[in-house]
């Protein structure tokens, strides 16, 4: 299998937050959900992705090739949206796309033309008239008009109404089909993620804590409730985070078969959601 | 490369529609040619910069498939094509208003604008985004109202400099003075690329 984006052992320092020894590979051909609290690091290393930023140490490879004797032939290859607007406010769509086109030799104004109509895009009125979901809609108008292999996208469902975000999710499933696709995305609205994600990557603290297949995340991690007195500075040990209340404890493990082992029948095991894992790890009591 | 300089012409087709106006009221107000021509080739360059100084414009071409040292290089050659343009379309408007000028003017309005560009674009580079424009539009405005007077009382009072320049064959003093000109250009154009590589947005 192989690997659109390999970053290996990054390392990015600026005062007061870091993101540290980063390992990272996005498959080729899969969606990738990039998740985490705010301030986790998942912009910067987005940035790392893009060239925005130069890692202070590690290797960032796109497509196989590194951006210092490859960069304009990997960004080629990339479309990207970002959280903000990043295109002049003041012009208009048309003339967006006059300026961005040319910069790609695989650029397809017939595509760009059937994304617009599908968006239901105005070509004349002012970037800064859209909506935040229109901006979106335009950003993924213009990401997706040259063809590109992998997508790169930075919190792109972030202030998009219910619906919208679902439109959205949807037109990237339908991007799927077509055959060598990849797409990398940060959120940090984790139930986008069951609907179309195959790996996700958790970032906490400037650090990668896992990158698995959506299906080993489910099977790696559970929520176990149980009674208080079960719990010892022993029997703990097999938990990343317990949570107790008068009524109870209840806690995430990611070796389910060690509280098996402990507990056995005693306990009630539950799937863990992407956003009971993301809270409990974020509790911060690591074992071992 | 072309196209981040073509970039230009469509980021500002609405101040292009000023651009006439203003080249003509300098006319008609009889200010002296060279002058023209040097605010006629700020124009375009210095527009532009007033949208690069922001981060989510420099976040958009460097994703795009342009290396960091195509997009200076795109800021340093668009003021010359630039420059060329307004000076063809003054040139113009100032025959059309039966105003004479001189190949000089042309030479000293252009000569003065790549000093110009060459002090102040790294400074887009190295200050705070927010008010660059503003900064360096105001000390355009001022050096030009001060700044012969500066030359004029340097000249008197260093004369050794003075004598040596008077005392300089036309030939020799014009090739001279091209050679400074670019030498300082080139030198602006590798630390404006040196200080846009470092950065990060």
């Amino acid at each position: 299998m192989e690997n659109v984006v390999e970053l290996k052992n990054v390392t990015k320092k600026f005062k007061g937050f870091s993101v540290k020894n980063i390992d990272l590979q996005v498959k080729q051909g899969f969606v990738t959900g990039f998740i985490g609290a705010n301030g986790a690091g998942k912009s910067t290393t987005i940035k790392m992705m893009m060239n925005l930023l130069k890692p202070d140490a590690g290797e960032v490879k796109l497509f196989g090739l590194d951006y210092k004797t490859h960069e304009k032939a990997i960004k080629e290859r990339i479309g990207f949206v970002y959280d903000g607007n990043i295109f002049f406010e003041g012009l208009n769509l048309k003339d967006i796309k006059r300026i961005v086109a040319p910069a790609y030799k695989q650029w397809d104004d017939t595509l760009f033309y059937q994304y617009v109509e599908q968006f239901k895009l105005p070509l004349n009125k002012a970037i800064k008239t859209f909506s935040k979901g229109m901006q979106m809609k335009a950003s993924l108008a213009i990401a997706l008009s040259h063809h590109a292999e992998l997508i790169i996208m930075d919190e792109p469902t972030a202030g998009l109404d219910p619906i919208f975000r679902r439109e959205l999710l949807d037109l990237l499933q339908e991007l799927m089909i077509e055959g060598n696709r990849t797409i990398f995305f940060s959120t940090h609205i984790t139930t986008d993620l069951n609907r179309i994600a195959d790996y996700i990557a958790f970032m906490q603290n400037g650090e990668l804590v896992f990158n698995q297949s959506i299906h080993d995340v489910a099977e790696n991690y559970a929520l176990v409730k149980g009674g208080l007195n079960l719990l010892d500075s022993d029997t703990e040990k097999a938990f990343v985070h317990v949570h107790r209340a008068s009524t109870g404890f209840e806690a995430l493990t990611d070796n389910i078969k060690a509280v098996k082992n402990t507990f056995g029948d005693t306990v009630v095991f539950e799937r863990a959601s992407l956003e009971d894992i993301m809270y409990y790890l974020k509790g911060g009591i690591h074992h071992v | 490369m072309f196209n981040l300089i073509r970039r230009d012409v469509i980021l500002q087709k609405r101040q292009l529609l000023i651009f006439l106006p203003v080249i003509l009221f300098f006319i008609i107000i009889d200010k002296h040619p060279a002058w023209t021509f040097l605010i006629a080739s700020i124009f375009i360059p210095f527009n532009t910069y007033a949208y690069d100084e922001k981060v989510e414009t420099n976040i958009l071409l460097n994703s795009l498939p342009y290396t960091r040292t195509e997009i200076i290089a795109s800021r340093y050659l668009g003021a010359i094509v630039y420059m060329l343009l307004a000076i063809g379309v003054t040139s113009l408007a100032l025959f059309a208003f039966n105003k004479p000028f001189t190949m000089i003017d042309i030479a000293i309005g252009s000569s003065l604008f790549l000093l110009f560009a060459a002090f102040t674009f790294p400074l887009f580079y190295i200050l705070k985004p927010g008010h660059i424009t503003m900064v360096v539009m105001i000390s355009f405005f001022l050096l030009a109202a001060i700044g012969p007077a500066i030359v004029l009382f340097l000249a008197e009072h260093l004369t050794a400099i003075t004598d040596f320049i008077v005392n300089l064959s036309v030939p020799v003093l014009y090739t001279g003075a091209t050679l400074v000109i670019m030498v300082v250009y080139v030198i602006s154009w590798v630390t404006t690329t040196v200080i846009y590589q470092r950065k990060a947005f």
